[in-house]
């Protein structure tokens, strides 16, 4: 072996040590920054935590450009992107507050074996709703976790926080790997767009929060791949696999098996009009009409899913354009929801690599036109056909429609794989047109000596270029990707789920034999859910938009007596009631007088958190 | 011999399934899984079951499916198919009555068999 590949490859193994060391202090100084009460993940986070992360993220970016095996570049890129999104998990004591806790509610009683038949635990009325409610991702998500759980042998609750991050930091990586390796036959561009989908704010919450819609986005993107392949080949297997990822989107969440369905549709045309000869204009009319139809599948597939869903009022509606003023109506189809109280390095950080991919994306469309042998050519079109579908599908939910059964914006993470080649692909093309510069302009291997011979002006010329290849590049790219972060997880959110509100639920579950009904706030019955489930007879705690729950708390901060309390037990057909107060929801004055009047009139049951927490009881 | 190449040689190992030994093995797993879950309820002996579990029955279906990948994506593409298998086979326990343990376990044994059958179709299939 040379002595100079072997002094490179004794760098290469120094610098992936301490990209471990970086990281794993990372991950040491995450830990440290758990916190069992705070709003958001930035009040917490240790301050040493972000330097750290860039740092390793420049070093990850430096090694990329290395011939490392792939494999070891992509485990290296699997544990940085496994950390990223596990902020959530790790920092706060049962992960974000939203969504998932009420899907852990539903899939506890999975778990307990508490319902038959998977969710919902009631009868639906007509098959065909019935058939919905069984292909809902709920159930499919409560056989991961539940199987997950079983054979760990650990609670549901640790199994269900963990589950998204990690196949998402493990699974979508690869996808964006073979994705763009599909396109580009260039591994060091596919190293390097698995580490880009960082850039991407959207991919990053939804890949930091356990929700049925998450696991259908990583099927969504391995089903891109398949169609992506299915494009120039003829092969049984990959058209095999096309259809059982999409159907695997489709079991976990409507939205991404409508849209792996919808581009799966396209593909075909796609594949069918680059197979006519002649690709006259009919040919044309009938590829914009078979776009126009895919397009329009979400959209229509939402009205109709009145059928399944009775309760369903999604509608198309022109009520934006009279209510609204035409600047905020022209921010929403330019911008989406980041025109509301965001600043512009927040909209910056959104819109820099979809905008990004979808310049690049034209320039190589521009490009193959011109050479029609080019390797880009099978795939661009259909790519930049599929970025422009989510663009379109997105206004129309945006603008011309109303009543949708989720935010709009969840389209944005299909755009963002789309693009995530394209992001890779220019930040390559770039980093190659410096290095090509050098080596036609300069020696292939520069000494101090021979810069001496080059003029001073020239010296410094090739100094910046040689320090922005192997410095200043990882260290922007790296800055882009931890700044992102910063987008990615919300600055402003209510009280997370405290320690105290764990701890009280849990005593409560711990220290009672018989059947019983807890009366607390919106976070208490999230809490609950959490750890005993929704609705569960033998520890009923009130569904979050139950309107009896909600009136009974309200009537018991009003006039905290035993009568609320026997409503409850006898609407419940329990036989103790508990009676959950939290300082920080309430406030302090409201708090305060509320303990005090129902000290009067209730047992006290347990006060947790420093007083910040206090339960009464009544029994039958 | 460095690790790369000692994976692979694992891999093989279990590829080959001589004498239906990491069949047989798999199937013992999910019998050890379903006493852990009955009796001790011991994480220590989940995690490792668990381990054992994914990387035979992963390896089958890895071969089964994407022989011709390189090693890294044809493992990583094997556990996928692998999760994705029990989900899906433990989605159709959970609509039609429920998921306990006997449920669970039943769902393991059909995931390991129908895993080393297709290992199995795909040697056959090489061997001709």
């Amino acid at each position: 072996m040379p002595h100079d590949t072997q002094g490179f490859i004794k760098l290469l193994r120094v610098s992936e040590m301490l990209y471990a060391l970086l990281l794993g202090f990372s991950c040491y100084l995450l830990f440290i920054s758990r916190t069992g009460e705070a709003h958001t993940i930035w009040e917490a986070l240790h301050p040493a935590f972000i330097p750290t992360l860039f740092v390793a993220t420049s070093l990850l970016l430096a090694i990329q450009f290395t011939s490392e095996k792939v494999a070891y570049k992509l485990l290296f890129i699997i544990a940085h992107s496994v950390l990223v999104h596990s902020f959530f998990s790790v920092i706060f004591p049962a992960g974000d507050l939203s969504g998932q806790q009420i899907y852990l509610g539903r899939i506890r009683l999975v778990y307990d074996n508490a319902v038959l038949h998977g969710w919902p635990s009631w009868s639906v009325e007509t098959v065909q709703s019935q058939i919905f409610r069984r292909f809902g991702g709920i159930n499919f998500q409560a056989a991961v976790s539940v199987i997950f759980a079983r054979m760990l042998s650990v609670d549901i609750f640790w199994v269900h926080l963990a589950l998204v991050p990690i196949l998402w930091g493990i699974f979508t990586p690869i996808a964006a790997y073979l994705t763009t390796y599909t396109l580009s036959q260039n591994e060091k561009v596919s190293v390097l767009s698995s580490l880009f989908l960082s850039v991407f704010p959207y991919v990053t919450y939804f890949g930091a929060i356990s929700v049925p819609n998450s696991l259908g986005y990583i099927f969504f993107f391995y089903s891109l791949y398949f169609i992506l392949r299915n494009l120039n080949s003829n092969d049984s297997e990959t058209k095999f696999l096309m259809l059982v990822f999409s159907f695997f989107a489709l079991l976990s969440h409507y939205l991404t098996g409508v849209i792996s369905f919808s581009l799966l549709f396209l593909s075909l045309v796609f594949k069918s009009y680059r197979g006519e000869k002649s690709q006259a204009i009919s040919a044309k009319v009938s590829l914009v009409i078979a776009f126009l139809f895919c397009a329009s599948l979400l959209p229509l597939s939402l009205i109709y899913l009145r059928f399944f869903r009775p309760s369903t009022t999604t509608a198309f509606t022109l009520e934006r354009f009279n209510e609204l003023p035409i600047e905020e109506t022209i921010g929403l189809a330019l911008l989406g929801d980041l025109t509301y109280s965001f600043h512009l390095e927040t909209i910056l950080l959104f819109v820099s690599g979809p905008t990004l991919a979808f310049a690049y994306n034209i320039y190589l469309l521009y490009k193959t036109k011109k050479n029609p042998n080019a390797k880009f050519r099978t795939y661009t079109p259909f790519l930049f056909a599929a970025f422009l579908m989510m663009l379109i599908d997105y206004r129309i939910l945006k603008l011309f429609m109303e009543g949708l059964p989720f935010n709009e914006e969840r389209l944005w993470v299909f755009r963002d794989f789309v693009a995530v080649p394209f992001v890779a692909l220019a930040v390559y093309g770039a980093i190659s047109s410096i290095n090509v510069f050098l080596k036609t302009h300069y020696p292939p291997t520069i000494s101090p000596a021979d810069l001496k011979a080059l003029s001073r002006r020239n010296a410094l010329h090739v100094l910046t270029l040689l320090l922005a290849l192997t410095v200043l590049i990882p260290m922007a790219l790296g800055g882009w990707i931890t700044y992102s972060l910063r987008a990615a997880y919300p600055r402003i959110a209510p009280l997370q789920t405290t320690w105290y509100e764990l701890e009280a639920v849990k005593h409560i579950e711990e220290n009672t034999e018989e059947k019983y009904v807890v009366i607390g706030d919106v976070w208490t019955i999230f809490v609950g859910e959490m750890i005993v489930g929704i609705n569960n007879p033998s520890a009923y705690y009130f569904g979050e938009y139950n309107k009896t729950g909600y009136d009974l708390f309200y009537n018991m901060t009003q006039d905290p007596s035993p009568q609320w309390m026997l409503q409850a037990m006898n609407y419940t057909d329990t036989t103790t009631a508990y009676f959950i107060v939290t300082e920080p929801r309430l406030g302090t004055e409201e708090y305060n007088r509320i303990v005090t009047e129902a000290r009067t009139r209730l047992p006290v049951y347990g006060v947790f958190g420093e007083g910040k927490l206090h339960i009464f009881y009544y029994k039958k | 011999m460095d690790l790369s190449s000692r994976f692979d040689r694992i891999e093989e190992l279990i590829v080959r399934d001589e004498r239906c030994a990491f069949t047989l093995a798999s199937l013992v797993i999910v019998c050890t899984i379903f006493a852990n879950l009955s009796e001790v309820q011991s994480p220590v002996i989940g995690a490792i079951t668990f381990f054992f579990y994914f990387s035979i029955n992963g390896v089958f279906l890895g071969h089964a499916f994407f022989e011709k990948e390189t090693a890294f994506f044809r493992r990583t593409f094997g556990f996928l198919l692998l999760i994705m298998l029990l989900s899906f086979v433990g989605w159709l326990a959970v609509v039609i009555y429920n998921l306990d343990v006997i449920r669970l376990t039943l769902v393991l044994l059909m995931v390991a068999t129908l895993s080393s059958l297709l290992n199995r179709r795909v040697k056959s299939k090489n061997a001709t």
